[in-house]
């Protein structure tokens, strides 16, 4: 049954009927005062709960955002990656104890490849840049290597540790043997126990330390239960033995992807010591003697 | 766009009556986070404060749009946005001090002023005034937690800003008397000093006082 509404004119009421009744039940007006009241489906815009409306407010409200933050993100992109490349320049400083040093100056950046050949496409800056996603670049077998006016080298490390990423500038003295400084960074171990890898205090405990063991590379240990060898074992960390782990697995995997370089600058350097007739090379590189021979003959032979 | 009595009021009543803080009891949890010194204390008061005024705003102008079932979702679309632009600008512009908030500045979509004062405020209210408020409440919020960091700065470092303070022949290295009181330096003496902050708000508020 199609009912109909009609509105009195004179006081309002509104009577629901096929037809205007004759005479208002309210005020008694006649059967002309009655008005039909259109019955007008609402338009979903006009209708804020309709599922229409909430969804296409709801797409339009995302996408709108969306772009805004875009562009943002884009337009404070170059100035938040100059703010990281300058942290990581710090970084690599600060593993060397020369804070005050200007990077620009002080470090020589390259990178090499798998066998310890210098990679001469890649500039200093490419090198740096690395830095941003160096598992990449290790899957790419290009290293960034970081060497610092004296002499010094400052190798890149990454890793996992309990609960993400963890990472490193590892600073090697020129034996290519001696670590001289080490600085760590997480982006969520726990707080007190993991994290206390980022702390200054337990970074100097690497300093001093030996990632060769004679010839034989051994990297740096992170012993739980306290270093047993002083020469290339650290403590571990109380409670943060997953990220110790992570630690000692960090160094092995990424300081073992520069040993053709450190063995053959270790040999080069070995080599020049025994060429000009010092006996020290004996007791830095043990094993490794005899190859330092072959080659100080080598040079003799080239000189005659 | 007068600042009459009433707007007056929605600015300041924050600061002292109605603080989201000592008052509401609101936003604790990051008042003990970054209250460790004052620097980054100040740069997430002022955070707090362009988050709550522009999503007090935004919200009070979307008010008569938004489709009330998914209010709720949409205060907290733009909150994140608002958020998201603040970390932003953060990270571009003032990096060593982003770093120290670290998480907190993303955790902001999460304190309870900011969308406790879209839901209460800015839905019923016009965006001048609503502006207001969100300026007001942010800065009621900043001012405890600057009142907090200068207690815990200069008892738990003996520094102000990052420069010292207290004078160096003090200290019991260099043969005086002083240490710093390594306790300021954890999270639980911010929770005091806000329980004292508001003992001395309360004793000064009759009104304040439950019977």
């Amino acid at each position: 049954m199609a009912t109909k509404k009609f509105r009195c004119n004179v006081c309002g009421y509104v009577h629901e009927g096929a037809a205007a009744p004759e005479k208002c039940p309210v005020c008694g007006a006649p059967a002309s005062e009655f008005t039909e009241l259109k019955s007008e489906k609402k338009s979903w815009w006009h209708d804020k709960n309709s599922n229409v409306y909430i969804v296409v407010y709801a797409t339009v409200m995302v996408v709108i955002v969306a772009a805004l933050l875009a562009v943002t993100a884009l337009s404070l992109q170059g100035r938040q990656r100059a703010n990281t490349l300058n942290e990581k320049k710090e970084a690599i400083l600060a593993s060397l104890g020369a804070a005050e040093q200007n990077y620009d100056e002080y470090i020589a950046a390259y990178a090499v490849d798998a066998q310890g050949e210098r990679i001469e496409s890649v500039s200093a800056d490419e090198a740096l840049q690395m830095l941003f996603d160096l598992k990449k670049a290790e899957a790419n077998a290009t290293y960034p290597v970081f060497e610092a006016a004296d002499g010094r080298i400052v190798l890149p490390v990454n890793g996992t540790g309990l609960w993400g990423p963890i990472w490193g500038y590892v600073a090697l003295e020129k034996d290519m043997n001696t670590v001289a400084g080490a600085v760590f960074g997480h982006q969520g171990e726990t707080p007190g126990l993991g994290a206390e890898i980022a702390t200054e205090k337990y970074q100097q405990k690497f300093v001093g330390k030996r990632i060769f063991d004679g010839a034989q590379f051994v990297s740096i240990v992170l012993r739980k239960g306290g270093a047993q060898d002083p020469e290339h074992e650290v403590d571990a960390i109380t409670g943060g033995t997953k990220t110790s782990d992570g630690v000692t697995a960090m160094l092995k995997t990424s300081l073992g992807h520069y040993l053709p370089l450190l063995e053959a600058r270790r040999n080069a350097s070995a080599g020049a010591e025994a060429a000009v007739g010092t006996e020290s090379a004996d007791t830095t590189v043990g094993n490794a003697v005899p190859v330092v021979e072959e080659v100080s003959n080598d040079e003799k032979d080239a000189n005659k | 766009m007068s600042m009459n009595d009433k707007n007056f009021k929605y600015l300041t009543g924050p600061f002292s009556a109605n603080n989201p803080v000592i008052v509401q009891i609101l936003g604790i949890c990051s008042a003990l986070a970054v209250t460790v010194q004052l620097k980054p204390a100040i740069v997430m008061a002022l955070s707090v404060t362009v988050v709550t005024a522009f999503s007090n705003l935004v919200m009070s102008l979307l008010r008569n749009g938004v489709p009330s079932r998914i209010r709720i979702i949409i205060q907290l679309v733009v909150i994140a946005a608002l958020v998201i632009l603040v970390d932003q600008v953060l990270k571009a512009y003032v990096f060593e001090i982003s770093k120290q908030l670290s998480v907190y500045v993303g955790l902001i979509i999460t304190n309870c002023i900011v969308m406790g004062r879209v839901e209460a405020f800015a839905l019923a209210n016009k965006p001048w005034p609503a502006f207001l408020d969100g300026v007001g409440n942010g800065l009621g919020y900043g001012l405890i937690l600057v009142i907090v960091a200068f207690f815990r700065e200069l008892f738990g470092s003996g520094t102000l800003l990052g420069y010292p303070v207290i004078p160096e022949s003090w200290y019991a290295t260099e043969g005086g008397w002083y240490t710093n009181c390594g306790l300021m330096l954890f999270p639980p003496m911010a929770l005091i000093i806000v329980g004292c902050i508001i003992w001395v708000h309360r004793s000064h508020n009759k009104d304040l006082q439950e019977k």
